[in-house]
């Protein structure tokens, strides 16, 4: 239709939909602009006599084009970052920030979490070392078979993230329990002391133990997150042929081939790197 | 298929469309929802695949002097999707008025 057919929208619903636009990711711009140049003068331009009229419907849609703006971005990036191990150490990290508030919170001030902090954190560190080391030993180290991305840049960034999210998990274990026996600790500081030390070693052995599934569950490249998981071959052809569970990279980097069952020729999950013209 | 369980709000849209209004300000009208809720809602429905959307043919907007509209329509899924919300929230049916034509 030509733009001189219909008349044009007020001043304020006009800035206002420009405003919003930059919001909406640049992809989605266009049609989100013309959905809402559509609602806007129908607005002003009722058909039949609405329920709701003047200001109130006016302020009414101004808010839910900014909210569906608003959405529209917070999905893009929920998008682009899901399963991504930036938003997996970022949640980490967010939730040693929960824990390190409640800290505060219980104890009043800075000085006293940190006065009152310090010995459970010492005590931490040497079990930490000890969970770090049977962790290890109860994880099958050859338990995936990498190809070619094994070593160089790839191996390097893998077992930096492994280390950051390990590092990050043995964190958020000693500040839950330390959160946690902090009431008992005003009344029974010796009993407290021991209680904190028994609850973080499960939950670091629990966090490694997560972290190490996690990392399994990665692509070789990109370290997001596999998706998309297949079953693949007949449990009852296990002699005869391979069966198991396919995941995929969502980039198209390669597929993780895991084994129903544990065989003499394939008793490992298997990385397959599928190569640029995939991704 | 699994039916996805749909919050009141969503479930109230999804009524309206299956009841013929088509598009979100009239949405708006006959549930009631403010616009930052119905939007929002039915982009969400659409990325769910309960609903889907297309424009009104531009020659029909442009006879009527008007810009084209973005036309909602629930799917199979979603009307699936209705019925189970129906029998989840009964009163649903007395809350969105029949469309007048």
């Amino acid at each position: 239709m030509s733009p001189a057919a219909v008349p044009p929208l007020p001043w304020f619903d006009r800035n206002l939909l420009r405003a919003a636009e930059r919001i909406v990711p640049a992809g989605e711009r266009a049609e989100w602009s013309r959905t809402w140049q559509a609602e806007l003068w129908h607005m002003h331009h009722p058909a039949r006599k609405r329920r709701r009229k003047g200001m109130g419907i006016a302020v009414d849609l101004s808010i839910g084009l900014v909210c569906d703006a608003v959405w529209l971005r917070t999905d893009s990036w929920g998008r682009a970052l899901s399963g991504t191990p930036a938003l997996c150490l970022a949640s980490l990290a967010g939730l040693c920030v929960m824990a390190t508030v409640v800290g505060l919170a219980l104890n009043g001030s800075w000085r006293a979490f940190a006065v009152y902090a310090r010995g459970p954190f010492e005590r931490s560190v040497f079990a930490a070392a000890m969970v770090v080391f049977v962790s290890f030993a109860m994880t099958s180290r050859g338990h995936i078979e990498h190809g070619s991305t094994s070593k160089g840049r790839f191996g390097l960034k893998r077992q930096a993230f492994f280390a950051a999210k390990a590092a990050l998990v043995l964190l958020l274990a000693c500040l839950m329990s330390v959160d946690i026996c902090r009431p008992i600790h005003t009344v029974f500081p010796q009993t407290a002391a021991a209680l904190q030390l028994l609850m973080f070693v499960p939950f670091a052995l629990m966090g490694l133990r997560w972290a190490f599934a996690d990392q399994e569950q990665r692509c070789k490249q990109c370290l997001c997150s596999l998706a998309g998981p297949a079953r693949v071959g007949r449990p009852s052809h296990n002699l005869l042929e391979w069966n198991g569970t396919e995941l995929a990279c969502k980039q198209g980097h390669g597929r993780l081939n895991v084994p129903e069952m544990e065989t003499s020729w394939c008793d490992r999950s298997r990385w397959v790197d599928l190569g640029p013209a995939w991704e | 298929m699994n039916t996805p369980r749909l919050s009141h709000s969503a479930a109230l849209i999804l009524k309206a469309l299956s009841l013929g209004y088509c598009f979100g300000l009239d949405v708006m009208e006959a549930t009631g929802l403010p616009s930052g809720t119905v939007y929002p809602a039915l982009r969400r429905l659409e990325r769910d695949e309960l609903v889907e959307s297309k424009w009104e043919p531009e020659e029909e907007a442009t006879a009527k002097q008007r810009p084209a509209r973005r036309y909602y329509e629930v799917t199979r899924a979603g009307k699936s999707a209705a019925l189970a919300a129906t029998q989840r929230y009964p009163l649903l049916a007395h809350l969105v008025p029949e469309k007048r034509s």
